[in-house]
C-alpha cells in the first residue's frame, strides 16, 4: 500500500472511533441547538471524506494531486526501519523517564534521562557523560524549581535529606 | 512626565525584558506564567515600576518565544508556532545567527509600531473591543481558520486533514456550554483539555528529536557562526513589508479581545507569502516568512493593553496578569485611569519605549551564548533539550500525565513526517478550535439558533467576509500551481 492509502485508511478508523465517542455524549437538559456532540460529528464526517480522497488517490495515483518528485523529497529521514527503530528509542527513554520520575525524584531522574540520551546518540558511555549529566540535573533544578518555582517530584530524595 | 522616577522605569524595563526573555524561551513557561511568577514580587515596587516591569515581562516574553523556535523547532510560545517554520529551516542551512538577527530586528520594529498605536490610538480605537460579541469572537477564530488551506500548499487535502484532526483534538475536555465531559476516558488530567503547547512541543520539538535520533554518522551539530547577525541593508528592504503587513495585522489582533499573539502571527505568514515575491521561499527559510510573524506578535504585546487601558478589559491571559497588577496597586484600568493616574499610563508608555529597546540589547547578549550552546556536539545538544522539553511540559500544570502527552504527539509528529502530512495546520486548529466552537454555539444560544446572526452582526460578517476571500484566493492559488505542475510534466 502506498502512503496515500495507508493515511486514508488510518483516517477512516479515526473518523469511525471519533463519530463513536461522539454519538456516545449523553444529552443534557442544558443542550443547545447544537448540542456537545454536533460540531465533533461534523468533524468525523469531514475527516472521512478527506481520508475517502486520499484513500481514493491511492488507488488511482494518476487522479492524485502530488507535487513534482524535487518538491516531494523532503529534508526527512529516509524512515527505513533501524530508523524508525532509533526514533521509537528515543522516546522509550521518555517512557522510562516518566515511570521512574517519581520514585527517583526529579534531579536524578533528569540526570539519568540525560546521561542515557548521550550514550543513546554517541554510543560510547564515558565518566564524562555521567559528568554533564549531573551538571545538567543541577542546572535544570536551579531553573525550574529554585528560580521559577516549579515543583517537581522530590522522590525517595525528600525522606532522606 | 518631569515627575516619573525614570531611572528605576528604565531598570524595571531592563529587568521585566530580561526576565521575560528567559521564561518565554523555555516551552511550557507563557508569557502569563512569566508575568504571574514575577507579580508577587512587583508588590513592595512603586506603582508606575511594577507595572512597566510587568509589561516589559510581556514583552520580553513574545520575543523570547522565537529562540527555542529557531534554534531547537521548539517554540517557546504559542505566538511563536509560526516562526518556526522558516526559522528553523534557516537554522538548518547554517544561518541561526541570520535569523535570530530578523527576528529581534522585526520585534523591535513591531513593538515600535505597537507603542505608537497604543500612545496616539488607546482612547477612540477602544470602541473597537466593544463591539465584540460571541459572533464575531466566532468570526475571528474563522478568519484564523481560513490561513490553513493557504497553509497547505503542498497538498490541500493533506493540510485539511491535518487541520481537521486539529479541531477534534480541541473538542476534549469538557464541554464549554452543557459542562459534559467529551473524549476523556474518565481521566480527571483531560477535563480542561489538551493545552496546545504540549501538541507543539511534541509535533515539532519531540518529533525532530525522534528524527535526529535516526539519522546516523554525525556526532556534531552544524557549525555555526557564533554570532547574532542584524540584517543587511538588502534584507532591510526586503523583510519592511512583511514587517508592515505584521504590524498591521498585529495592530488590529491585539485589539480584538481574544485575538492575541498566536492568530496574529499566523496571519501575517499567509498574508505575507501571498504579498511575497519569493513565495517559494516559504517554507524553506524565507527571511520574510521570519519578520512578518515576529513582527505581528511583538505589534500585539503593546496593542493588546489598548483594551485594557480604555476599559478594563484584558484580551488575553497575559493582560488579565497585567490587570492584577494594578489592582495590585490600587488602581483600576479603564476611562478614568487616563484622567485619575495619568501619569502612570505615561510611565507605562515610556516604559514600553525602554522595554523595546532593552528587548535589542539583551537579545543581543544572550543570543551568542544561545548560538555557542547549539553548537554543541549533537548527543549532548539533543539531551540537554530533551531534559528541557519534559521539565518544561511538566511546568505548564505540573502533570507528569501532560509529559506523556506530548510524548504521545512526538509520536503523532513523526508519523505525520512520514505520511507528508503538514503540522502547522494542525496547531491552528488546536489553537483556535476551542474559541470557534464555544462562541458559535454561545452565538446561537443568544439568537435562538438563527445562523443569521453571524451576517447582522456587522463585525463578524466583515471577518467572515475575509475569511472567505482569504479561502477562495488559496483555492485559486492552488488550482493554478496545480495546472502549472501539470503543465511542466
Amino acid at each position: 500500500m502506498n502512503r496515500d492509502l495507508w493515511l486514508g485508511v488510518i483516517g477512516l478508523v479515526l473518523a469511525g472511533a471519533y463519530y463513536l465517542m461522539a454519538a456516545d455524549v449523553p444529552e443534557s437538559l442544558l443542550s443547545d441547538a447544537v448540542g456537545p456532540a454536533g460540531l465533533p460529528k461534523i468533524y468525523a464526517y469531514v475527516l472521512a471524506g478527506l481520508s475517502l480522497v486520499l484513500a481514493g488517490r491511492g488507488f488511482a495515483p494518476r487522479l492524485a494531486d502530488r507535487p513534482p518528485r524535487a518538491e516531494s523529497r523532503g529534508k526527512g529521514p529516509p524512515y527505513v526501519r533501524r530508523e524508525i527503530a532509533r526514533a521509537a528509542g528515543l522516546l522509550a527513554l521518555g517512557a522510562v523517564y516518566l515511570a521512574v520520575v517519581e520514585f527517583v525524584g526529579y534531579v536524578v531522574a533528569v540526570a539519568l534521562l540525560i546521561a542515557a540520551t548521550v550514550w543513546y546518540q554517541g554510543g560510547v558511555f564515558r565518566p564524562r557523560i555521567l559528568l554533564v549529566a549531573a551538571c545538567g540535573a543541577a542546572l535544570f533544578w536551579l531553573m525550574f524549581v529554585r528560580l521559577l518555582g516549579v515543583q517537581h517530584p522530590p522522590g525517595i530524595w525528600e525522606s532522606l535529606l | 512626565m518631569a515627575d516619573l522616577p525614570l531611572a528605576s522605569i528604565v531598570a524595571a524595563a531592563f529587568g521585566g525584558v530580561a526576565w521575560g526573555i528567559f521564561g518565554g524561551a523555555l516551552p511550557g513557561i507563557s508569557p502569563s506564567i512569566t508575568m504571574a511568577l514575577l507579580l508577587p514580587l512587583t508588590f513592595g515596587l512603586e506603582a508606575t515600576t511594577a507595572i512597566v516591569m510587568l509589561a516589559s515581562t510581556y514583552v520580553g516574553a513574545e520575543y523570547g518565544g522565537s529562540i527555542p523556535g529557531i534554534l531547537i523547532r521548539t517554540p517557546g510560545t504559542n505566538a511563536a508556532a509560526a516562526t518556526v517554520v522558516d526559522g528553523y529551516a534557516l537554522k538548518e542551512q547554517g544561518k541561526a545567527g541570520e535569523a535570530l538577527g530578523i527576528s529581534l530586528y522585526s520585534g523591535f520594529v513591531g513593538g515600535l509600531f505597537g507603542l505608537t498605536v497604543l500612545y496616539l490610538l488607546t482612547e477612540p480605537l477602544s470602541t473597537v473591543a466593544l463591539a465584540f460579541t460571541p459572533a464575531a469572537y466566532f468570526a475571528l477564530g474563522m478568519l484564523g481558520l481560513s490561513v490553513i488551506a493557504s497553509l497547505s500548499r503542498e497538498s490541500l487535502v493533506r493540510g485539511l486533514l491535518a487541520g481537521v484532526i486539529g479541531l477534534m483534538i480541541s473538542t476534549i475536555g469538557t464541554d464549554p456550554v452543557t459542562g459534559l465531559n467529551r473524549f476523556t476516558f474518565d481521566s480527571p488530567e483531560l477535563l480542561s483539555g489538551i493545552p496546545p503547547i504540549l501538541v507543539m512541543v511534541g509535533v515539532y520539538a519531540i518529533a525532530e528529536l525522534m528524527a535526529q535520533a535516526g539519522e546516523t554518522g554525525w556526532q556534531h551539530a552544524p557549525r555555526e557562526r557564533a554570532r547574532i547577525r542584524f540584517p543587511r541593508p538588502a534584507v532591510w528592504k526586503r523583510i519592511a513589508r512583511p514587517q508592515a503587513i505584521g504590524s498591521v495585522i498585529g495592530t488590529f489582533e491585539g485589539m480584538m479581545p481574544g485575538g492575541g499573539g498566536a492568530i496574529s502571527s499566523f496571519i501575517a505568514y499567509d498574508q505575507a507569502r501571498r504579498f511575497s515575491r519569493h513565495k517559494e521561499e516559504f517554507g524553506k527559510g524565507s527571511v520574510e516568512g521570519i519578520a512578518a510573524p515576529e513582527a505581528a506578535n511583538n505589534t500585539v504585546a503593546c496593542t493588546a493593553l489598548v483594551p485594557l487601558l480604555s476599559l478594563g478589559i484584558p484580551s488575553s491571559n497575559s493582560a488579565a496578569v497585567l490587570l492584577g497588577g494594578f489592582l495590585m496597586h490600587g488602581l483600576v484600568p479603564g476611562p478614568m485611569l487616563l484622567v485619575e493616574n495619568g501619569e502612570v499610563v505615561n510611565g507605562l508608555y515610556l516604559g514600553l519605549l525602554a522595554a523595546n529597546i532593552a528587548m535589542v540589547v539583551v537579545g543581543y547578549l544572550v543570543m551568542t551564548p544561545c548560538l555557542w550552546l547549539v553548537g554543541q556536539p549533537r548527543p549532548y545538544l539533543t539531551a540537554f533539550i530533551f531534559a528541557l522539553v519534559v521539565s518544561g511540559v511538566y511546568a505548564v500544570e505540573t502533570s507528569l500525565f501532560h509529559v506523556g502527552v506530548a510524548l504521545v504527539f512526538g509520536a503523532v509528529g513523526y508519523a505525520m513526517r512520514y505520511f507528508k502530512v503538514p503540522v502547522l495546520p494542525m496547531v491552528l486548529g488546536v489553537v483556535l478550535g476551542f474559541m470557534v466552537e464555544s462562541n458559535y454555539r454561545r452565538a446561537l444560544v443568544l439568537s435562538d439558533g438563527d445562523h443569521m446572526t453571524f451576517i447582522q452582526d456587522r463585525v463578524s460578517a466583515g471577518l467572515l467576509l475575509v475569511a472567505v476571500l482569504f479561502v477562495i484566493g488559496s483555492l485559486l492559488r492552488h488550482v493554478r500551481d496545480r495546472r502549472t505542475r501539470h503543465a511542466g510534466r
